[in-house]
């Protein structure tokens, strides 16, 4: 048991950062909304986050709160011009926005380009992680239980009618898109600083679709799906070694079996047997 | 060299085009973002360079592998999409699930073929090169830009003139208006997949041989490229796409020319997100279909 | 079959002597009847898998070369545990991670350089002796004291290459395209560019794509309006392919040079006839006669069908490497990376190789070109 918690003492880390990146994305998917831009507010979070500590010295804790401070930031220019689109379109509009914004990584001047940003402090280790997912996690629930959640299940359900009672749905989507950009800041510093090392290519298309996989598979509108499914996905590859060449096969067929036959993830299976 | 490259963007736009007729129909049809269509695209390339190597000839090869695409289409509706059609799990949900498709179709052609990149045989197709004066232009090019603008007409032509078109747009139009007037809804939508997937097909296997490339990756960044495309002609608007493509052709073309290759990619996306941007609703692709 | 493998184990000694190297085939070293566990991570799927597949096979042939006596290891014996990282940096840090717990001696991986600067701190931190086979970047030896590479950088190749090429064709004006989402084809990029300015080439025209890209023509449009001498390619094999191919059809007349990413029997094979008399500055040269490598290249073409690459010569000559240090007696992890700093020159299908004070490996490059589908020395 030892052995097997030492050998993979680095899967939870991985774990705990891939759950803070499905609660991110959760919440706007219950305002109904599927912005794709969680992986790239997370690289942003991660640049900050990592030229903050190598070039001007600050500490782990100045550099969530500055990279969670940027992704808020960008999320909420975003959200000015894609407030008006909806469903696919909004979701392609946000996937060209990640894009855009890896390839400026590419290019900016600071960031290293694609030869990455090293020598980031290895400080974010299993308690840091764990505690910023259990302070995500508590804060989320104790907002679960509040009227303001109430407006974005509103929002979800049917868009007029929340706009009928009064409820200011471009406000409900633009607050769930800077609360879920937050989330992936965090998630991005804790990567950085538990990784050494980071390039562009780790905040692309295929980031963004894994953190949408966590989030499917655990259950799009429970905070205990989204860290389940995240834990699932991530063992995933480990768990399933003994497939070789077939085993990024598991991947898709968890997925779609999950679509297909539990649409509401690992949380709708632990609902049903609840009731 | 300013006439190379408008050439250039304009052959580079017909194979976008090939890519993105299918992708558009399906999107048009049944407001599904089928990010299995890259996957589909592949497979066709590879089951056609599977049956050259058995000694196949190249027509007949790349005829089966075409109808082979359009099947996998079929199985790909029944499987991934079908179920969710049932249940009214409206558009976001079967985008997900063409993602888990699309996983499973390309780790499976990975298992079978491997990580390595091949091509066609040397010769298995034409590959002459025409010069005007300072402009170079290739057989192959020539030949996609005419399937392009083939397939557009005729799919235009279906989509307009034919029983099983005017079925498609009943569908596309009002999936429960449509089943009311006696339209076979699954016969049609299998039909629609069909005949979208055999085009992607017929793309992948005309870029193969075109870039003289066959990968299980080789979907990628045309995936990404297309969504650009389905934006920028209106989705689900098949004439809509071919312009679109041209048009994105010719930007990126352009932009290497003169702004500058490594911020290509960035204007294609930033077109496509000024697009979206300033005319959300104008885009929307079901008065395009039912246009066509 | 079985007589046919007795027979090649024994043209592989009768070689093995004609080379003056020692074929101490009886279990007699300091470390005879002992097991050493190396755990090797590659990227056998996903993006890299093509570069991870060939160095899986590498290793395969290697184990077996070691139990037929072939790669001698005094009478130790190996076990490489090779596992799939699917070129995803989270399984190369788990697995890192893995082998400093579960008694391994020698991690040889990963694929890629930027997977080994997120995982290779760990397996620093833990005191396991790292062995590089294919991480060209810059700080990659400096990460720990025991980070060894056998893989030698661009930046050790192409300004050799670049100096033959220049004097020889008479180079005035280049242009180069380069890959500037990658590291590798990035790198590739600075090193030559400093070379040509070393060589007092003007650089006319520098033009970036990104991976998986097909399309060259809009790049290679503008270089060819700009009549460069000489095209410098920073690309791996599968864009490199296509360049060279759209380059000539787009009538561009330049010379063409690479680095390592084009040194592949694969590159040749798919770009046809476009690649005759392209230059590589490389770290391999497939036909070379040295440390059993013609009986490598056969032995690895009859397994597997295709010539091997740089990847799988590099793999198989870390096995050849951790096996001297095996057969004069180091089995911990420790042991290996003082017995790879005193390293003397060993004979290896790369040709002969050590260790510099950097870590770094000491060996020739081999300045390349295709000629008639195969590569020669270029003179």
């Amino acid at each position: 048991m030892l052995q097997f918690l030492a050998q993979h003492s680095k899967l939870f880390d991985q774990i705990g950062i891939n759950a803070l990146l499905a609660l991110s994305l959760s919440i706007s998917l219950r305002a109904g909304s599927l912005a794709l831009a969680q992986a790239a507010f997370m690289g942003l979070a991660a640049y900050v986050g990592s030229i903050g500590a190598v070039n001007y010295g600050w500490n782990l804790i100045e550099c969530i709160v500055a990279g969670a401070l940027a992704a808020a930031a960008a999320a909420a220019l975003l959200a000015l011009p894609i407030g008006r689109l909806r469903g696919v379109f909004l979701a392609i509009a946000t996937i060209g926005f990640g894009e855009i914004a890896r390839i400026a990584e590419i290019n900016a001047p600071i960031t290293g380009g694609a030869e990455g940003f090293s020598n980031i402090p290895n400080d974010a280790g299993t308690p840091a992680i764990y505690a910023a997912l259990a302070a995500t996690g508590i804060a989320l629930a104790i907002f679960g239980r509040s009227k303001a959640a109430l407006t974005i299940a509103a929002t979800r359900e049917d868009e007029s009618a929340a706009r009928g009672v009064g409820i200011d749905t471009g406000a409900v989507r633009l607050r769930t898109l800077v609360a879920g950009a937050v989330i992936a800041g965090v998630a991005g510093v804790l990567y950085a600083h538990a990784n050494f090392f980071i390039t562009p290519g780790d905040f692309g298309f295929p980031r963004m679709e894994q953190i949408l996989v966590a989030c499917v598979v655990g259950g799009v509108t429970s905070s205990l799906g989204a860290v389940l499914g995240a834990a699932v996905m991530t063992v995933l590859p480990e768990a399933v070694r003994f497939l070789n060449d077939y085993r990024e096969v598991s991947t898709g067929a968890i997925l779609l079996g999950f679509i297909l036959f539990a649409p509401g993830g690992i949380a709708g299976l632990w609902q049903r047997r609840a009731s | 060299m300013l006439l190379q490259q408008c050439a250039n963007g304009i052959f580079l736009g017909a194979v976008y085009a090939l890519f993105a007729i299918g992708y558009t129909l399906v999107f048009g049809v049944l407001d599904i973002l089928n990010l299995a269509h890259a996957a589909i695209f592949m497979a066709a390339a590879f089951v056609a360079l599977w049956l050259v190597g058995l000694g196949a000839p190249i027509v007949f090869a790349i005829a089966l592998a075409i109808v082979f695409a359009g099947l996998l289409g079929i199985l790909l509706d029944r499987v991934a999409f079908a179920p969710l059609r049932k249940r009214n799990a409206g558009t976001l949900v079967p985008l997900i699930s063409s993602i888990g498709a699309a996983i499973v179709i390309e780790g499976v052609f990975r298992g079978i073929f491997g990580p390595d990149e091949r091509r066609f045989p040397e010769g298995s197709f034409v590959s002459t090169q025409f010069h005007f004066g300072a402009l170079t232009v290739g057989a192959l090019d020539l030949i996609i830009l005419a399937t392009a603008l083939g397939l557009m007409l005729v799919l235009s032509y279906v989509l307009r003139a034919t029983p099983l078109g005017r079925d498609i747009r009943a569908v596309a139009d009002d999936r429960i208006a449509a089943a009311l007037l006696g339209i076979n809804l699954e016969r049609t939508i299998a039909l629609t997949f069909f005949i979208a997937s055999a085009l992607g097909g017929a793309a992948g296997i005309l870029i193969g041989l075109q870039y003289n490339s066959v990968s299980t990756d080789m979907g990628g960044r045309i995936e990404l490229k297309g969504l650009a495309i389905i934006i920028l002609g209106g989705m689900g608007s098949v004439t809509g796409a071919v312009v679109g493509a041209f048009v994105l052709g010719l930007v990126e073309t352009l932009a290497v020319a003169w702004i500058g290759s490594s911020y290509r990619d960035a204007v294609a996306f930033g077109v496509m997100f000024v697009l979206l941007v300033l005319r959300p609703q104008g885009l929307l692709g079901k008065r395009a279909l039912r246009a066509a | 079959m079985r007589i046919a493998n007795v027979l090649s184990a024994l043209t592989a000694a009768a070689s093995l002597s004609l080379a003056g190297a020692s074929i101490a085939l009886a279990a007699n070293g300091p470390a005879a009847g002992k097991t050493v566990k190396i755990g090797v991570i590659a990227d056998v799927t996903g993006g890299a898998g093509a570069y991870g597949t060939s160095q899986k096979n590498a290793y395969d042939l290697a184990a077996e070369d070691l139990a037929a006596g072939r790669i001698d290891a005094g009478g130790a014996k190996i076990v490489f545990d090779v596992q799939d990282s699917a070129s995803d940096p989270a399984q190369v840090v788990n697995l890192t991670q893995r082998f400093t717990t579960d008694g391994s001696a020698l991690l040889l991986g990963p694929t890629l350089s930027s997977e080994a600067k997120k995982a290779d701190p760990l397996a620093v931190r833990a005191g396991l002796t790292i062995l590089a086979t294919s991480n060209t970047a810059e700080g990659i030896t400096t990460l720990g004291p025991c980070v060894f590479r056998n893989s030698l950088a661009e930046g050790q190749v192409v300004p050799e290459a670049v100096g033959k090429a220049v004097p020889r064709w008479k180079v005035k004006t280049a242009a180069i395209i380069y890959g500037d989402d990658d590291q590798f084809t990035k790198s590739d990029f600075d090193i030559f560019k400093a070379a040509l300015d070393a060589q007092h080439v003007a650089i006319v025209d520098v033009e970036t794509f990104h991976k998986k890209d097909v399309d060259f023509k809009a790049q290679l449009t503008k270089i060819a309006g700009k009549k460069p001498d000489l095209l410098v390619v920073g690309a791996l094999q599968e864009e490199g392919v296509k360049i060279v191919v759209q380059a000539k059809a787009l009538g561009l007349r330049a010379h063409v040079i690479g680095g390592n990413g084009l040194n592949s029997p694969k590159f040749i094979e798919l770009a046809g006839a476009a690649a005759d008399g392209v230059v590589v500055g490389a770290a391999y040269y497939p036909g070379n006669a040295y440390g059993g490598n013609r009986d490598f290249v056969a032995r690895y073409k009859k397994k597997y069908g295709n010539a091997p690459d740089q990847f799988a010569a590099q793999a198989y000559a870390a096995a050849q490497i951790a096996a001297r240090a095996i057969k004069d007696g180091a089995v911990t992890s420790e042991q290996i990376c003082a017995a790879f700093k005193r390293l003397p020159l060993i004979e290896t299908v790369l040709g002969p190789v050590a260790f510099l004070p950097t870590r770094d490996v000491r060996a020739a490059s081999a300045i390349l070109q295709v000629k008639g589908g195969t590569f020669a020395y270029f003179k």
